[in-house]
């Protein structure tokens, strides 16, 4: 069995808005493995993206801990925070987010020269990042140019350059028909087993539950359940998991 | 190195052209407005500027060369008596009323009497020695070619100045005045022309010549403060035509009126800029967010507004440099009076680079919206 990557520790979150206390994640704790692909799946405004803000470290938690790759991330600075998702973490978002501007090969190298990388480095590993989702032929093509599921791809390319530990998706497939939201999520199933990458997908879209290693039930700010959803499809034990 | 800022403002330069064009329009504004001030306060010392002397002795506090008052012409003897002196000569300045063949009315003229001998010192640089020769004919006037409008006459005519009978020889180039219009005439026309009695014995300014220029500042001090001959004071050229330079400058208020007008063209230049620039870090905030959410710090996309803001301004300066070119160009060919130097042209640009890094600090703000948290939802 694989190594716990990222652990949530009785973290709780809650806004205020007006007179308004609403408590959006209540007490949550919950591990997960390296080269797994996780689905925490739920009816919108149920949590699932707040949890994934913070186990990112976007966003920090009212209470409780997270440890991404054995560190605790409220120890670390805005700065250091920038740094640790800069080595460690890709994001891939519901909107593509790529800079008109930009042909599909730059937007790839574009983190990748933050990073130090050598020019020649950055170019060979974006190219093989493009290659690995299949647009090894589009590369040289503006998002204007390409498909909503291509550009999406493009946006997968971008975080797996990094060659990233933890890999979040939040909704990756919701602007995309079946057919490309098939193969985004295929993509990212093959990265998290050929790299060894965690990854966490957010997702309201039933579609994408028989491809996910384990499947979160979110409602409410809990989690439901939480189960493998092999052809057995048996619920594992509880909410909570035992700490490594 | 992916070079975002410019790939952006090129691919999107609809979006960055009215930043150019503010940038390049509020800097052709400063460089013209700085030439026209420059090109007509500078016709206030054409006087000095377009002679050769290294001193001038005059009234003593006189503020501006057209003001300036007789002094005793045992001056002349003063000023040659110094070791360092070469060559001294008169200035006869006389306030007339020109009275023109054309219908014209009276017009208010400036008489510069000089020295019309090829090595005179006064308007060396701004009068050939074939134009200064005709002056020795008697009551021979030079006016300058942009005002024989105004004098309602051309080359061969005659007017009168002072009820006294003159004729006009020949056209300068470049010595316009202010205030009024400058006519030339040798040191004897200039005598006749003058009906002020009390002027008898008197002259308005003495020019020297020194033997090694450098000397000029220590022999004015050596020169000034003797009263044996009545008052007078001695300035360098260079002290002289800068005072009468400031003293049209801020005396008129017109140096008040350019340092606003140019405080306005900053200010509309920087919002124009500056909101066009918040505009385009806007529509791509989404796109910095996800870069900051990989690990792209805020600075590093903080240098990439800013790059935006360099780029916006260098294009402006140069579009601003070549119309301006242009313009003066154009202004020259017409007699309007400019004049710019390297150091002016520098300032200015600098002004209006100056303006888009002030907007691209502005624009730097909008960033904080590129909240990575926000594009989970």
């Amino acid at each position: 069995m694989s190594s716990i990557s990222l652990q949530a520790r009785n973290v709780t979150k809650s806004f205020t808005s007006g007179p308004i206390h609403n408590t959006v994640l209540h007490n949550l704790t919950l591990d997960m493995r390296a080269g797994e692909l996780t689905l925490i799946s739920g009816p919108s405004g149920c949590g699932k993206s707040t949890l994934l803000a913070i186990l990112s470290g976007l966003q920090r938690p009212d209470a409780g801990q997270v440890l991404a790759l054995g560190q605790d991330l409220a120890e670390l600075n805005t700065h250091a925070l920038e740094r640790f998702r800069l080595q460690h973490t890709g994001f891939v978002f519901q909107g593509f987010n790529l800079f008109p501007a930009l042909n599909a090969l730059e937007q790839v190298e574009l983190p990748l020269s933050y990073l130090g990388l050598a020019p020649g480095e950055a170019r060979r590993r974006a190219m093989a990042s493009l290659e690995e989702v299949g647009l090894g032929p589009r590369m040289s093509l503006r998002p204007s140019e390409l498909s909503g599921g291509e550009k999406q791809r493009v946006a997968i390319a971008r975080a797996l350059a990094k060659e990233p530990d933890l890999l979040f998706a939040d909704e990756p497939t919701s602007a995309l028909d079946a057919a490309n939201g098939q193969i985004i999520i295929d993509i990212l199933h093959r990265i998290a087993r050929t790299h060894g990458t965690t990854v966490l997908c957010v997702s309201h879209d039933p579609r994408l539950v028989g491809h996910a290693d384990r499947v979160l039930a979110m409602e409410d700010g809990r989690i439901l359940s939480d189960r493998v959803p092999s052809p057995t499809s048996t619920p594992t034990s509880g909410l909570e998991e035992p700490s490594a | 190195m992916v070079a975002l800022a410019r790939k952006t403002l090129i691919y999107e330069w609809r979006r960055f052209l009215p930043a150019i064009l503010a940038v390049g329009f509020a800097g052709l504004l400063q460089l013209l407005q700085a030439a026209l001030v420059l090109g007509i306060f500078g016709s206030a010392s054409v006087y000095i500027t377009g002679s050769s002397a290294d001193l001038w002795a005059g009234y003593p506090g006189t503020q501006s060369v057209n003001l300036g008052r007789s002094i005793d012409s045992g001056v002349e003897m003063r000023l040659r008596m110094d070791p360092a002196v070469a060559a001294v000569e008169p200035f006869h300045w006389v306030d007339a009323d020109w009275r023109g063949p054309s219908d014209t009315g009276g017009v208010s003229v400036f008489v510069s009497g000089i020295n019309a001998r090829p090595e005179g010192m006064l308007f060396a640089h701004a009068l050939s020695p074939a134009l200064r020769a005709r002056l020795n004919e008697p009551d021979a006037v030079i006016v300058d070619r942009a005002d024989l409008d105004s004098l309602g006459v051309g080359i061969g005519d005659t007017a009168v100045i002072n009820g006294h009978r003159v004729r006009v020889v020949g056209v300068s180039n470049g010595l316009r005045a202010l205030g009024g219009v400058n006519v030339v005439a040798s040191l004897a026309t200039a005598a006749e022309l003058d009906t002020d009695p009390s002027n008898a014995s008197r002259m308005t300014y003495f020019v020297a010549k020194l033997r090694d220029p450098a000397d000029a500042d220590e022999v004015a001090a050596r020169l000034r403060g003797n009263r044996a001959f009545g008052s007078y004071d001695v300035w360098t050229a260079e002290s002289f035509a800068r005072r009468s330079q400031l003293y049209w400058m801020f005396d008129t208020g017109a140096g008040a009126g350019v340092l606003f007008l140019a405080g306005v063209v900053f200010l509309v230049g920087a919002v124009i800029t500056s909101q066009t620039l918040v505009a385009a870090v806007i529509g791509s905030v989404r796109e910095y967010a996800t870069l900051n959410a990989l690990g792209v710090g805020v600075g590093a996309l903080r240098k990439v507004v800013m790059e935006q803001a360099f780029w916006v301004g260098a294009l402006g300066l140069l579009g601003s440099t070549v119309l301006g070119g242009i313009a003066l160009a154009l202004a020259r060919s017409r007699s309007v009076p400019v004049a710019l130097g390297p150091w002016t042209t520098l300032a200015c640009l600098a002004l209006c680079m100056g303006l888009a890094i002030v907007s691209g600090l502005a624009a730097m703000r909008s960033l904080r919206r590129a909240d990575p948290a926000t594009l989970l939802r």
